[in-house]
């Protein structure tokens, strides 16, 4: 694996039903470590099934995929990979609803074995960063919907991972909430360092990273870097 | 935030659900706890009776059926044995004491003035009997009856009345009793031990003989062997040596035959619990299996986000058990609520129900079976979600 590469995807190959759906027919991607990639197409192309792969949420039938050096396709358990080199931004923030702002945003330190202050204090920290900070014991009820999205960031944040990956951030955002939670993901990214990869199916978001992979039937038919980022 | 915090957290999300699902292990609690209080109360009080006192057998007429004697039971129709025989058996080669009991039953009916007098004949409904029993004031520890307050009876006005009489006919320590119109004075409250009995009244022998007309006569006698005599052996003796007039009674085979009416009452018990059980864990189940069905989508992220398989099987479970916990104090002061109620409303005279530990110990653990049991399956399946197909779940 070339050094500066996070990921490496060689003809992999996902279908669904016994065959007959092809999710993903012979996907070759690399990404470098710290990049923004947005992965757009049409609903069914295969994007958020090419996600879910590289968030180790999902495994492919042939190909090989390797992630901040783990190797997806040998390993059977991937919990401990996604909480240390993966933060998930989904398009529904799919918030715990009986939890605070500050107890969301620390679920996936539970698995951890940081105490619980140091554990609010990262949660308080990363909240901070989001501007979230007068909003921590308000229950995601009481939130609009860019400040739940931006929760499901901190949350995403909150285990310093390598890789984020949002699966349509913005797509139940109205334009203007949509442009703010944008600017914070590609902010984040470029402050920290984190490798970002969208998925969307907007243009005008798609353009806001450093290099879009059009999909297309499991394919990538089309990769270009935008002048824009 | 701690785990622990998000399971009870997780608990009083859906009130209404927990709700359900405690009441669910509750119930197998209260029945476990509650019927077990009664049939145990009823064993040992059975037990007790049976073993009761010196006595170590009984003697009666051959003519009668040996059940309910040992110290214990009616004896209205059956036949008598002349006072006589109470000497000869005395003088039996190890028989230590031999006490001649005159037992017979009437109906006192329910008197409500704790001063009033009650008034009955003989032969009268069964429902309400009372046993009225004629013995010696110095043989009482015979037949186990122990004097919890006043004292005994010293002469032939007097009785001792049992516990469980005293309570239904309101009576105490210097109330009048009118038997088969005679007047007695109680001069002491007793217990044996023994639920029927501790219904009975108890007065000299030679009264009862006089009010019944039974003068010279005895129901029983009762036998207690000598150190080092082997009762059983002795009873068989003397069945051998009277073979026909009298039969001997030990407290062995009348316990053989109260164990089988007892381990009816005790498997009754046990199936009536398995039920509530059984209905409690299909509560839990169904409870702990929609809870899972509506978080779904949320295990799928928590999925995501890290969480290994071993941690939502420990969350699901973790709040099953949260659940099994409150349900066992639910469960408990059910049981005990509905046990005092029965026995303030005298629906279970002459029981007197008793908590032990080991009865506890088994509530608790019908709880956790319950709790562990109903949230296995739903933690199970939980646990192997598909992140993916739980984040795309609606």
């Amino acid at each position: 694996m070339n050094n500066e590469n996070i990921i490496e995807i060689k003809d992999l190959k996902k279908t669904y039903e016994n065959g007959v759906i092809k999710a993903l027919d012979g996907i070759n991607l690399e990404i470098k470590k710290g990049e923004s990639i947005s992965i757009i197409g049409p609903s069914g192309s295969g994007k958020s099934t090419l996600l879910n792969m590289i968030g180790a949420l999902d495994k492919a039938d042939e190909g090989h995929i390797t992630v901040a050096g783990m190797d997806l396709m040998q390993k059977e358990d991937l919990s401990k990979f996604r909480l240390n080199e993966i933060g998930f931004v989904f398009q529904l923030h799919n918030l715990i609803p009986n939890l605070t702002v500050l107890e969301n945003v620390q679920t996936p330190l539970i698995e951890t074995d940081i105490p619980d202050k140091k554990m609010e204090e990262r949660a308080l920290e990363i909240l901070k960063s989001v501007n979230l900070t007068d909003k921590i014991n308000q229950k995601p009820t009481k939130l609009s919907g860019g400040e739940r999205q931006r929760v499901a960031i901190a949350r995403a944040l909150v285990n310093h991972p390598s890789i984020i990956l949002a699966d349509e951030p913005t797509g139940a955002l109205d334009s203007k909430t949509s442009d703010i939670i944008l600017e914070l993901l590609l902010d984040i990214h470029k402050k920290e360092n984190v490798t970002l990869i969208m998925v969307t199916h907007e243009h005008n978001v798609a353009a806001r990273a450093h290099r879009s992979i059009y999909v297309l039937d499991g394919k990538i038919k089309e990769e270009k870097i935008n002048s824009a980022s | 935030m701690k785990f622990r915090n998000l399971i009870l957290k997780n608990i009083f999300r859906n009130k209404s659900r927990s709700i359900l699902a405690v009441i669910g292990i509750a119930i197998g609690v209260a029945a476990v706890v509650g019927l077990g209080l009664i049939t145990d109360d009823l064993t040992q009080s059975t037990e007790s009776a049976l073993t009761a006192g010196a006595a170590d057998f009984s003697v009666i007429n051959s003519t009668n059926s040996p059940s309910g004697s040992g110290g214990g039971g009616g004896f209205g129709n059956d036949q008598l044995i002349n006072q006589a025989a109470v000497g000869q058996i005395q003088q039996v080669k190890g028989v230590s004491s031999a006490v001649g009991e005159l037992r017979t039953s009437t109906n006192l009916g329910n008197s409500t003035s704790s001063n009033s007098s009650s008034s009955s004949g003989f032969g009268a409904n069964f429902r309400s009997m009372t046993n009225i029993i004629g013995i010696d004031s110095s043989d009482l520890s015979m037949d186990d009856i122990a004097i919890t307050n006043g004292t005994a009876f010293s002469n032939a006005n007097q009785v001792i009345i049992g516990q469980d009489a005293a309570q239904r006919l309101n009576k105490t320590v210097g109330s009048t009793i009118t038997i088969s119109n005679k007047t007695f004075t109680v001069s002491g409250i007793y217990e044996t031990g023994n639920f029927m009995d501790d219904r009975g009244i108890v007065m000299s022998l030679p009264a009862l003989q006089n009010l019944t007309g039974n003068t010279g006569q005895v129901s029983l006698i009762l036998v207690k062997a000598s150190n080092g005599t082997d009762p059983t052996a002795l009873a068989s003796t003397i069945q051998q040596n009277y073979a026909n007039d009298l039969s001997t009674s030990t407290s062995l085979s009348g316990n053989n035959r109260m164990n089988n009416g007892l381990q009816v009452i005790s498997s009754g018990a046990w199936a009536v619990s398995l039920l509530a059980i059984l209905i409690g864990g299909i509560i839990v189940i169904v409870t702990m299996m929609k809870a899972v069905s509506e978080r779904t989508r949320e295990i799928g992220v928590l999925r995501a986000i890290g969480w290994t398989q071993r941690r939502i099987l420990g969350m699901i479970i973790g709040e099953a058990l949260v659940l099994s916990l409150i349900a066992i104090v639910v469960g408990l002061l059910l049981a005990v609520g509905i046990v005092e109620l029965i026995s303030l409303t005298h629906l279970l005279r002459g029981i007197n129900p008793s908590f032990s530990l080991l009865l506890i110990l088994k509530g608790i653990g019908v709880a956790l079976f319950l709790g562990i049991i109903g949230g296995i399956y739903p933690a199970y399946r939980a646990s192997r979600l598909s992140p993916t197909e739980a984040l795309r779940y609606e």
